[in-house]
């Protein structure tokens, strides 16, 4: 595939993650207006934009924390558009929050094993905590690298293991597309690194990637599709070398 | 290499277990035994009667728990269920005859049902708004309870058919009252302490923390605070019957009061709704105190006054509970305890030197280099 057919399209991919013509408004303002946007599966797809261009409320009409007021969420060929979140979830997509949301008064190995991929109600409700749920926390609390925290109290992590034991949490389901807002917002640069390093290896091992961010550095090395918002729809979007050179995205980013 | 750190740090808090569990179940067998031995201790069948009103207090506290505790959905209005729970068993005896104990459970499983659309109505709205929905039901509950004379018997109250013969003696029934009220509170905690290591429990904890944040994890929120809704309100509408067997006389006014659902509520903070056990010693303070202003000071509200300053310094001062706050001391005089605090700052260095060889390597095998080129 060549980066130039990677325009945005009405015409969903087959096992993408799209939207179409999707608006919100919050009284006067536009936060999300008419975006339609297609994202490449199996890839890393950055969304960028000023701040307050509608990216946390498009991430939100995505996985149906927040209605839409019109347009339509697709994904893998299913319209997805006003399902609640956790159906959202248990199709595959998996988020993580801007500003970092952890159980805080919950152990960092029990907020692993909020998330629920499958099962009834019942289901949950007699099955102790299996030791296959527990062991595989505790493999994605190693490859995050705060295992030995396991007991601790989320509460009690820094910020940055917070935002580790988030993602970690979100892997736990095990979704197939993973949607991330600002993964490097209020984290050191060496955390930066190694979350653009799990994003890496997770996305070589199959994992779709829909990420918000503005450190440009991470973004233009990491993806390989970039969607760019302006008043909240997209105005550009392309390969990272190509987004980068488009006047429209300079105009936004820098008013000229 | 950097496993060897981290493992000594898992092997401490490992150590710190069985210790941990030796204490509770030392507790559990000591809390047991006084249970089983103090029907024999009670110097009167007056403390014994106080004995059973702390009893019954601490299955009503425990039931109201399951949403308060795992949910953190604060109902104020949980006589609903025990009232109703009553009056189910007292009118199944007294119109279709059945043994008083299977009325007890019909009565627990019919509230259930009728728990199911409340909880569909009232479970969708938060924090104020639920605790106001939860109120008005007692209210509504009052009022028909009291103008459907004919059937509830009205304002005038109903007397309840004794399970057990008049040959058995007010200090006797008094005692069977304490066992059963006992065995009740068992299968409550039992039931509780399954929930609280299930993958339900840490769902419904998940939701008291941040519930759109568990939605997003995938759980069905929903559902699940509906499940436990509804077994809180069997558990309560049990408690509501076996208290309405000892009593042996039911009122509108006491059954459907905003009063006994704050009882539960004030229990529950008191010993801490974290803890299976927090609501049971709430329900030993908060019942001793009320029995005992009421004998000191007669049936003044003083004791009202003196509940009310007990809520303000436990929200003030001890915002989680007695239990936890008892544990924090615990914890602090303990010696060997290392603070969390200090692990994340020493983690915190090894994490910035850990992470550039991590990403090393993942850049050998990432795929970026493909793509870009
Ligand atoms: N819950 C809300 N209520 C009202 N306005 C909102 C809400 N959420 C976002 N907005 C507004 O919508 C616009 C887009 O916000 P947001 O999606 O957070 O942008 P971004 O994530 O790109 O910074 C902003 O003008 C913001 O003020
Ligand atoms: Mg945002």
């Amino acid at each position: 595939m060549s980066d130039t057919e990677m325009q945005p399209r009405a015409e969903p991919l087959a096992g993408s993650l799209a939207t179409v013509g999707l608006s919100k408004s919050f009284g006067g303002v536009r936060a999300v207006d008419d975006a339609t946007v297609t994202f490449l599966p199996g890839k890393i797809n950055a969304v960028i934009g000023p701040n307050g261009s509608g990216k946390t409320t498009y991430f939100n009409c995505v996985t149906g924390m927040i209605k839409p007021d019109s347009g339509s969420v697709s994904y893998r060929g299913n319209d997805i558009t006003g399902r609640p979140p956790h159906r959202i979830a248990q199709a595959g997509i998996g988020r993580s929050f801007q500003l970092c949301r952890i159980f805080p008064r919950m152990t960092v190995l029990e907020n692993m094993l909020v998330s629920v991929r499958s099962g009834t109600v019942l289901g949950k409700l007699v099955s102790a905590r299996q030791r296959t749920d527990i062991d595989r926390a505790r493999e994605l609390l190693t490859r995050v690298g705060i295992d030995h925290l396991e007991h601790a109290e989320a509460r009690d992590l820094s910020y940055g293991q917070q935002k580790l034991l988030e993602l970690a949490g979100v892997l736990m389901a095990d979704p197939e597309t993973i949607m991330l807002d600002e993964p490097a917002g209020g984290v050191n640069p060496a955390l930066i690194d190694r979350i653009g390093g799990l994003v890496r290896t997770l996305n070589s091992e199959g994992k779709t990637f829909l990420i918000v961010e503005h450190n440009m550095d991470m973004i233009m090395s990491l993806s390989d599709h970039i969607v760019v918002f302006d008043r909240g729809s997209p105005i550009a979007a392309g390969a990272p070398e190509v987004v980068q050179d488009d006047p429209r995205v300079l105009e936004a980013y820098l008013g000229v | 290499m950097r496993n060897d750190s981290s493992r000594t740090v898992v092997a401490s808090s490992a150590a710190g277990w069985p210790r941990a569990r030796v204490a509770k179940l030392t507790g559990l067998l000591a809390l047991v035994v006084f249970v089983v031995a103090f029907p024999r201790m009670a110097a009167d069948p007056f403390i014994l009667s106080v004995g059973v009103i702390i009893m019954s207090y601490a299955v009503l506290a425990t039931s109201w728990n399951f949403v308060g505790g795992f949910t953190g959905y604060i109902s104020l209005g949980h006589a609903s269920y025990s009232g109703l729970g009553g009056y189910a068993t007292v009118l199944l005896i007294l119109h279709t005859g059945v043994n008083p104990w299977l009325a007890m459970f019909l009565g627990g499983v019919i509230v259930a049902l009728l728990a199911i659309p409340i909880g569909i109505a009232s479970l969708r709205v938060r924090g104020a708004s639920f605790v106001i929905v939860s109120i008005a039901l007692v209210l509504i509950l009052l009022l028909v309870f009291q103008s459907w004379g004919s059937f509830t018997g009205g304002s005038n109250g109903l007397r309840v058919p004794r399970p057990f013969g008049d040959e058995v003696l007010r200090p006797e029934q008094h005692e069977r009252f304490f066992y059963l009220h006992a065995v009740l509170l068992a299968i409550a905690v039992l039931c509780w302490w399954l929930i609280d290591r299930s993958r339900f429990g840490t769902g419904l904890k998940a939701i008291r923390e941040d519930e759109d944040k568990a939605q997003s994890l995938g759980v069905p929120t929903f559902a699940y605070k509906l499940v436990v809704f509804v077994i809180s309100a069997f558990f309560t509408a049990l408690g509501g019957g076996m208290y309405a067997l000892w009593f042996g006389f039911l009122d509108p006014i006491f059954q459907f009061s905003i009063l006994t659902g704050s009882y539960m509520v004030l229990m529950s903070l008191l010993g801490g709704i974290r803890n299976v056990f927090g609501p049971i010693l709430g329900a030993v303070i908060v019942g001793y105190a009320m029995e005992f202003f009421k004998a000191q000071y007669g049936d003044t509200q003083i004791h009202l006054v003196a509940l009310g300053v007990l809520l303000g310094i436990v929200v003030l001062f001890m915002p989680d509970g007695i239990l936890p706050a008892l544990r924090g001391l615990v914890i602090r005089f303990r010696p060997q305890a290392t603070s969390i605090r200090e692990v994340t700052q020493e983690e915190l260095t090894r994490d910035a030197t850990g992470s550039r060889e991590e990403s090393a390597t993942d850049r050998g095998t990432g795929t970026k280099e493909e793509v870009s080129g």
